[in-house]
């Protein structure tokens, strides 16, 4: 005994040193990306903001906020963030609540579809919605009324569909690993069901539904795509952004609209983060995973609810896939292939480009995201509270602003980084970062859950972080690190603002080749591209969720 | 740092696949349509085999912003067939180089710079993209002129884009103002806005939607149009009477080039007879005195003279009121 102690001393003392220094490397080298990446390309935006004529002056900002069509796109953003999180936060509670605290069969077929808005193409979405709601559409002529989709309401539905996955993901983590115990002593004292829900349930998945609102409201002031299909005349602050830059060459305006989204979120986030502080971190140690009974009213009615919300999705995204196999929609609508015959735009040749640089993106971002989760527990508040924030800050900023800001930053000469430009792993590095805040948020969120007491266990029985992060904390987040994962690797497969600025005549991507196509006008082959997509993606998932699978079987 | 690692393995393995064995690179922004592009490169690439040509297409206002963007160390060695509108931005201007083209001294003047900084020897039209069945459905007379979408009846069944987002929706504010006159065009302007369903940010989407029968209307481009009606959509392309808003593909040399022999060498392909047969398949508007774009212009359903449709549009002049047409049409009808 005394012996072991002898031995042990100097090995502790040296975990500890070592210790500090892994925390270091934790949170340093996903900061050195999240600098170099993020907030080097946004100081470059920035200048561009402040520069006027003559050197560098507020002028841009004066002009503006000067201008009416700048607040007029203002409210509507804020009021279209508002609504949409409302709803989405809502409704992803539902799915989330029904996946984790409820009992009944064919939850699969549930995780299965609330993923697809994530997996489609924006025209897709754009389409769908268009095929099925539209004036033309499909429900229009059943009814004989015409309705009017363009604008608020249109807009929503599709920000809703956009952003719904990610608040289930993100409430998700917090719902999965709630304390079975804490229920059954709940039980016990007979408090009811709904007591349990309002008492229990939700202040513990506070920290999931506030980021999940978060993540939703931003996404939705920074989305153009959406805004530009089905919004009709309702601008938001990203059309301006596009109005400017794209439209007039007024780059450094656009910057400067850029920079003013940068504000409601930082505004968003510091009252998330006051609204936490009432809030205790983590849970006792020992935790037992909840296991629901079936309940059947409870359950029946959640049951119902998921499917109805999963049936809209799919109808919205089955309508596109169906109609890539029409002659001509709307009007010929006798069956065919001939769409999948593409030959312009590259053809099929960048869709396995897409896939190795999506696999890139979410294996990296997957590992930096938990390592900066797992350093930043470590870290005192005073010094992770900066990073907490940058690192939530990417979802920030719009897609086309991101990519025109890597141009701008890795296609100077003056440093090293250079040698990125026009590669494969730029893109890759744009479309993590460009996500950068749901993946981060979904691993805080399940961090939220550790109990601490469970790493001090692990701490004071010798294990260094090194080993406590592998054998302890790693396989209690692994629900969450898959999510993120799969989140990555998805977004990466169908993601086009950013990207389209940072394709090479002989580097494309998926996500270009359909755009180009619709550009072309050959909206039916960008539908037959976007299906063929989808399926590479949906192929790619089921092969990793059974490696997976097998892997956890090894194991076991 | 593993991610580092690994991204920059894969990149590295992608730049390998990328970096062509030929020493005679050429790089070419356009804007011009996939399917002539497609024809254009093959021919060139065949009359200049030691180059390998590579093209990157993007749509008139992002590749104006990728352009933008690069000005620091600009990647293209050649803009080709992108709007002159666009082209004549004292931002771009300043990035090229003043070549004169073998053969583009047979344009008139109004088809190239005076400087020799661009020369443009094709160009695309607007037109108004009819949906017939719509139009039939709703009880609509076929509208042949800006006039004609005054009629209530119309109401909520136009879509233009926005010339503050697109090119294509200055395109056409544009000709009706040059065409009218500022006051009456202002005026025709004003007269059809409360019909307009929406204002697009896109050029090509006024045209895809009245396809789909979403709109009975759409101003947008007669490429759209008559590529919908190949596809077989309900569709009539018509060209309003009192002056088609048209706008010239233009291309010019970069000056920051580091191979200005194959970028000159593929200007001069630009306007060799080759390329200029190559046109009158695919262009229904081509500036070459005595080349008629026969073929593409017949497909189009359109006069032999061209001319007599046209707007009578000032490229110099429509650069220079840009910005405050933008900005009154905003102050006007912005949305």
């Amino acid at each position: 005994m005394s012996a072991s102690e002898t031995i042990r001393r100097p090995s502790r003392h040296r975990t500890f040193d070592s210790d500090r220094l892994l925390t270091a490397a934790c949170v340093g080298l996903p900061l050195l990306g999240l600098i170099l990446f993020f907030a080097y390309p946004m100081l470059i935006v920035f200048l561009r903001s402040i520069t006027v004529d003559e050197g560098y002056g507020m002028g841009n900002y004066v002009q503006v906020l000067g201008s009416s069509g700048f607040w007029r796109a203002t409210r509507h953003s804020l009021a279209m963030g508002g609504a949409t999180t409302l709803l989405s936060v809502f409704l992803g509670f539902i799915i989330a609540q029904g996946l984790y605290r409820c009992a009944f069969p064919g939850k699969w077929l549930i995780r299965a579809v609330i993923v697809l808005p994530l997996l489609a193409p924006s025209l897709v979405q754009a389409l769908g919605l268009i095929f099925l709601l539209g004036r033309n559409g499909v429900i229009s002529r059943a009814l004989g009324v015409e309705i009017e989709i363009y604008g608020f309401w249109g807009l929503l539905i599709a920000n809703t569909l956009y952003a719904l996955p990610q608040a289930v993901m993100i409430i998700g983590a917090a719902l999965v690993l709630l304390d079975a115990r804490t229920y059954e002593a709940a039980d016990v004292m007979g408090a009811s069901p709904w007591r349990q829900f309002r008492d229990l349930t939700l202040p513990s998945a506070r920290f999931g539904i506030l980021n999940a609102g978060f993540v939703c409201f931003i996404i939705t002031i920074t989305d153009f795509g959406n805004a530009a299909v089905i919004g009709g005349d309702y601008s938001v602050l990203a059309t301006e952004i596009y109005s400017q830059v794209v439209g007039q060459r007024n780059f450094n305006m656009g910057a400067v609209v850029g920079i003013m989204l940068l504000l409601p979120t930082v505004i968003a986030y510091a009252i998330e983060r006051q609204a936490m502080k009432r809030q205790q971190a983590g849970q006792t140690t020992g935790q037992v995973a909840y296991r629901p009974v079936f309940a059947p009213l409870r359950d029946l009615g959640m049951a119902g609810l998921s499917l109805l919300i999963c049936a809209a999705i799919v109808a919205v995204i089955g309508i596109v896939v169906y109609a890539s196999f029409v002659t001509l929609w709307p009007y010929n609508m006798s069956l065919s292939f001939k769409h999948y015959d593409i030959t312009l735009a590259g053809g099929y040749s960048s869709l396995w480009m897409t896939i190795l640089i999506s696999l890139g993106a979410a294996v990296g971002g997957t590992i930096a995201v938990f390592l900066l989760g797992l350093g930043l527990r470590r870290l005192p508040q005073a010094l992770a509270q900066p990073v907490q924030i940058l690192a939530a800050m990417p979802a920030a900023v719009p897609g086309m602003v991101l990519g025109l800001a890597y141009i701008l930053t890795f296609n100077s000469t003056a440093t090293p980084l250079y040698l990125l430009y026009g590669s494969a792993a730029l893109i890759g590095i744009v479309n993590f970062y460009h996500y950068h805040t749901q993946g981060f948020l979904t691993v805080m969120t399940g961090f939220r859950q550790l109990p601490p007491a469970l790493e001090e266990a692990a701490g004071s029985l010798g294990a260094g972080l090194g080993r406590t992060a592998r054998d302890v904390v790693a396989p209690f987040i692994a629900p969450m690190l898959v999510s993120v994962f799969f989140f990555l690797f998805m977004r990466s497969m169908v993601t086009l603002s950013a990207v389209v600025f940072l394709t090479t005549p002989q580097l494309s991507v998926a996500a270009v080749t359909i755009m180009r196509l619709d550009d072309a006008g050959l909206t039916s082959q960008a539908a037959a591209f976007s299906t063929c997509v989808m399926a590479v993606v949906c192929g790619a998932v089921l092969a990793m969720k059974m490696i997976l699978a097998l892997m956890q079987r090894r194991r076991g | 740092m593993k991610t580092w690692i690994q991204t920059t393995a894969l990149s590295l393995a992608a730049l390998g696949l990328a970096a062509p064995a030929l020493a005679d690179e050429l790089t070419v922004y356009t804007a011009l349509e996939e399917e002539e592009i497609a024809a254009y490169v093959e021919a060139a690439q065949a009359a200049m085999p030691d180059t390998e040509i590579n093209v990157l297409r993007l749509s008139t206002g992002k590749l104006g912003a990728r352009l933008l963007a690069e000005a620091g160390n600009p990647q293209a060695d050649v803009i080709w067939g992108w709007a002159v509108s666009a082209m004549m931005d004292p931002q771009i201007l300043e990035m090229l180089e003043p070549y004169e083209a073998k053969g583009a001294d047979v344009l008139p003047e109004t088809f190239r710079d005076a400087d020799g900084k661009w020369f443009a020897p094709i160009g695309y039209m607007g037109a108004f993209c009819v949906n017939t069945a719509r139009l039939e459905e709703k009880g609509l007379t076929m509208p042949t002129s800006w006039a004609d979408l005054e009629d209530p009846a119309f109401e909520g069944e136009v879509l233009m884009p926005d010339p503050n987002s697109s090119g294509t929706g200055y395109l056409h504010v544009n000709a009706v103002l040059q065409s009218m006159g500022a006051e009456a065009g202002w005026a025709q302007l004003e007269a059809v806005d409360p019909n307009m369903a929406q204002y697009t940010s896109s050029g090509s989407k006024p045209c895809k939607s009245a396809r789909v029968g979403e709109y009975t209307v759409g101003i947008s481009l007669a490429f759209t149009a008559m590529q919908s009606i190949e596809e077989g959509y309900p569709l009539a392309m018509v060209f309003p009477e009192g002056g088609v808003g048209y706008e010239l593909e233009s291309s010019g040399l970069m000056a920051s080039t580091d191979n200005p022999e194959g970028a000159k060498a593929f200007l001069d392909w630009t306007m060799s007879d080759e390329a200029i047969g190559l046109y009158q398949q695919y262009k229904a508007l081509i500036t070459v005195p005595g080349v008629d774009a026969s073929e593409a212009a017949e497909k189009a359903g359109l006069p032999a003279d061209i001319s007599t449709i046209l707007a009578d549009i000032d490229f110099v002049k429509a650069a220079e009121d840009q910005t405050a047409v933008k900005d009154e049409w905003k102050e006007k009808f912005g949305r």
